[in-house]
């Protein structure tokens, strides 16, 4: 593959880790065509720069995770591998029991970040901190080694992120969504109400959903799908996580990273004011006002309904593989 | 033995005093302390009416994502009485400002829509009437105009018994369109004015600069006011206090608002705790909205009682009347026997109350908050978002 120049390298929070400017997602390594597919992407990604690579013990029931650890080894070292931990509230033990599953899927000994995955419901801050829960597996996998930093991951609602950050427990990332749109929609905008707490506390902030998930703006001609990279990777986060399943994919994100300059703040703005229009009601971001993107598992372990006759709920389940059972072999 | 929030009189038996103490109990241990080994998939709850079925009995109704008849359960049986006590009048509170005394509890325009056939919507709305119920709520989208008609033809004669409220559903849409919804609406309602008019569903989060626009939805509100059709004004939403703030706080006179109450809500995004407190200090009228969740759902699931759910609404201070979904006779009578019972609840239980629906923080019974279920296809379609079809919840 052509490169025009490296992607450049950033400091990963107060340490003195560097991470690739752009990331690769997980659950889209999980859904390529094949194995085969999956483990050339994995490749591609190492030579063109890409050293952050996303993963979780959920994703695609446990394939994303398989597959992305065919695809790092033998390069293990050239990556800094992050995974995620499903407990959606329940016990730190359970955690401990994924975090096993996912270094053996990964082939490793340790995991470079590991993060609580979905924070999603008002509850979910209380449930991660009370005595037996995951907070507590966080602590010992990162004494045991296992692991060698931690932190959480959502795309809800920035109240609920703050809450997390509010339970004192000293997280080293926080992943969420940072996009155009997020940076307008004034009452659930992570740009403007997690971002800068993050930056004060010398957490490394990891942006997702830089095209809205599934590129919706995009679809409507709103933005390009490189205008919304460059937004994303243009604010003061250590890394911007998007996903590919094909070499197509992978080589624009490239095309985007390689020798990447920021955009100035004047057209930071001019994006902002181009997206306000749609932002402001989130129909661009279903994932913090819809029950798109929400997770089956999650959703069960918290008593919310599944509603298997709407097309959505179906969707979701599909989508994500899961059956919502606590431990699928 | 727990309390019983309701009072001591309406359960007599034994058996009937613990059964849903107990059922919830479980219910709460289950969701939280055993997580999901006790939550499979075939526990989910299906609250839906299959569109088709309403259609049928319904051609003009919309697909029905909006609300659901409110459930009568069967374990619950024996809180009510089979019929109300003739004579038995519901009380009133003043309606804010407004001079008006409006009863406690208020006939909700959509389930009207609901029921099975207008004969039975002229002998609900004459038995609440009967009974000192003198609060009719309704919108200009309910089922294509269906609610509106049938209030319409149940109140013929007996208008000026009733404080009779509708909503204008612009979102986000201008005083002309506003103005043609309200003609349409006093043709509907058979009358030449409507006592309140509601801005309905300021749901998005963008509705509020929207209404306060030029030639905006509040334009419409005040020439209304002017030209006697409507004698006050309000407006009505679900989603989220800061929506309603932003409304209150741009400046035009409201003399109504209305909002969910429940024992979830004080605990998730509270209205309670943060929109009322304005609204009574400013001397508004409110009324409070989804005392069973929307649907039911905190009732199906036992978590509350149909007797604790609208207590509750009608115990909290400042709330003028609690507007309640009735499809059929049997709720009516169901919510007139709460009502015969009714004693404002203590602090110590409507606190007992809050403490228990804390432990539900996650917005499991207010999907009105968190999911788009409660948003109608024509609010969609102005915001640019998936039709019900596309995107039930």
């Amino acid at each position: 593959m052509e490169t025009t120049g490296s992607i450049p390298l950033r400091r990963f929070g107060k340490t003195d880790v560097q991470i690739s400017a752009l990331g690769s997602g997980g659950h889209h390594i999980g859904v390529a065509k094949d194995e085969k597919t999956a483990v050339e992407l994995v490749h591609a990604a190492l030579d063109g720069g890409i050293t952050f690579y996303d993963c979780c013990w959920e994703y695609c029931r446990g394939k994303a995770e398989d597959w992305l650890g065919k695809g790092l080894k033998g390069r293990r070292d050239k990556a800094f591998l992050m995974t995620k931990v499903c407990t959606h509230g329940r016990d730190g033990t359970l955690a401990t029991q994924m975090l096993e599953q996912s270094l053996r899927r990964l082939q490793t000994d340790h995991i470079d970040l590991w993060q609580v995955h979905g924070m999603c419901f008002a509850n979910d801050p209380e449930l991660f901190i009370r005595p037996g829960g995951a907070a507590e597996a966080l602590v010992k996998a990162k004494k045991e080694g296992k692991v060698r930093f931690v932190g959480f991951t959502g795309h809800k609602d920035p109240e609920v992120h703050l809450a997390m950050l509010n339970t004192g427990f000293p997280f080293d990332a926080v992943q969420m969504p940072l996009n155009p749109f997020d940076g307008t929609f004034h009452q659930f905008s992570f740009e403007q109400k997690v971002l800068p707490v993050l930056k004060e506390r010398g957490i490394a902030v990891l942006g997702m959903k830089p095209i809205c998930g599934r590129a919706e703006p995009v679809k409507k001609g709103v933005f390009t799908a490189q205008e919304m990279l460059r937004y994303a990777m243009s604010l003061p986060v250590t890394t911007t996580i998007t996903g590919f399943s094909d070499m197509a994919t992978l080589k624009q994100n490239l095309e985007v990273a390689q020798g990447f300059t920021p955009l100035s703040e004047s057209e930071m703005q001019a994006f902002r004011d181009r997206a306000r229009p749609y932002a402001a009601d989130g129909r661009f971001e279903p994932y913090k006002v819809s029950l798109q993107f929400d997770n089956p598992e999650a959703r069960m372990v918290h008593d919310f309904p599944i509603d298997m006759q709407q097309i959505e709920t179906r969707e979701m389940v599909a989508e994500t593989q899961n059956s919502g059972w606590p431990f699928p072999s | 033995m727990e309390k019983n929030f309701a009072g001591s009189e309406i359960n007599t038996t034994p058996d009937l005093n613990t059964q849903p103490e107990l059922s919830r109990r479980r219910f709460l241990q289950a969701a939280v302390v055993t997580g999901v080994s006790s939550v499979v998939p075939t526990a989910a709850v299906v609250l839906e009416t299959p569109a088709s079925h309403a259609q049928e009995i319904h051609p003009k109704a919309n697909v029905p994502v909006r609300a659901m008849p409110n459930p009568i359960i069967p374990n619950f049986q024996g809180e009510y009485g089979s019929s109300s006590t003739p004579g038995f009048q519901i009380p009133k509170r003043p309606m804010g400002s407004t001079g008006l005394q409006v009863s406690i509890l208020g006939m909700g325009g959509y389930h009207l829509g609901a029921a099975l056939s207008q004969e039975i919507v002229n002998d609900m709305v004459a038995k609440a009437l009967d009974h000192g119920i003198n609060l009719f709520d309704n919108a200009w989208e309910y089922q294509g105009g269906t609610g509106e008609e049938r209030l319409g033809i149940a109140l013929k004669g007996k208008r000026d018994q009733a404080i009779l409220v509708t909503g204008v559903c612009t979102y986000g849409r201008k005083k002309d369109i506003a103005m043609r919804m309200l003609e349409d609406s006093l043709t509907r309602l058979q009358t030449d004015h409507v006592d309140v008019w509601q801005v309905h569903d300021v749901i998005y989060y963008n509705d509020p600069e929207l209404a306060y626009q030029v030639e905006g939805v509040l334009e419409a509100l005040t020439a209304a006011r002017q030209q006697g059709k409507v004698r006050f004004a309000g407006f009505t939403g679900h989603k989220n206090p800061s929506i309603h703030l932003d409304m209150l706080d741009r400046g035009f006179h409201f003399d109504t608002v209305q909002m969910p109450i429940n024992p979830f809500d004080p605990s998730f995004r509270s209205f309670e705790r943060k929109v009322l407190p304005v609204a009574v200090q400013r001397g508004m009228a409110v009324f409070s909205v989804k005392s069973m969740s929307g649907s039911g759902e905190s009732i199906v699931r036992g978590a509350l009682t149909p007797t604790e759910a609208l207590s509750y609404a009608m115990s909290v201070p400042g709330v003028s009347a609690t507007v309640s979904g009735m499809e059929s006779m049997d709720v009516l009578d169901q919510n007139l026997e709460i009502l015969r019972n009714f004693k404002p609840l203590s602090d110590e239980q409507m606190a007992a109350l809050r403490e228990h629906g804390r432990q539900f923080n996650d917005g499991r019974y207010e999907l009105y908050k968190t999911t788009v279920k409660y948003e109608s296809d024509l609010g969609r379609a102005q915001h640019g978002f998936s039709s019900s079809k596309e995107l039930p919840a």
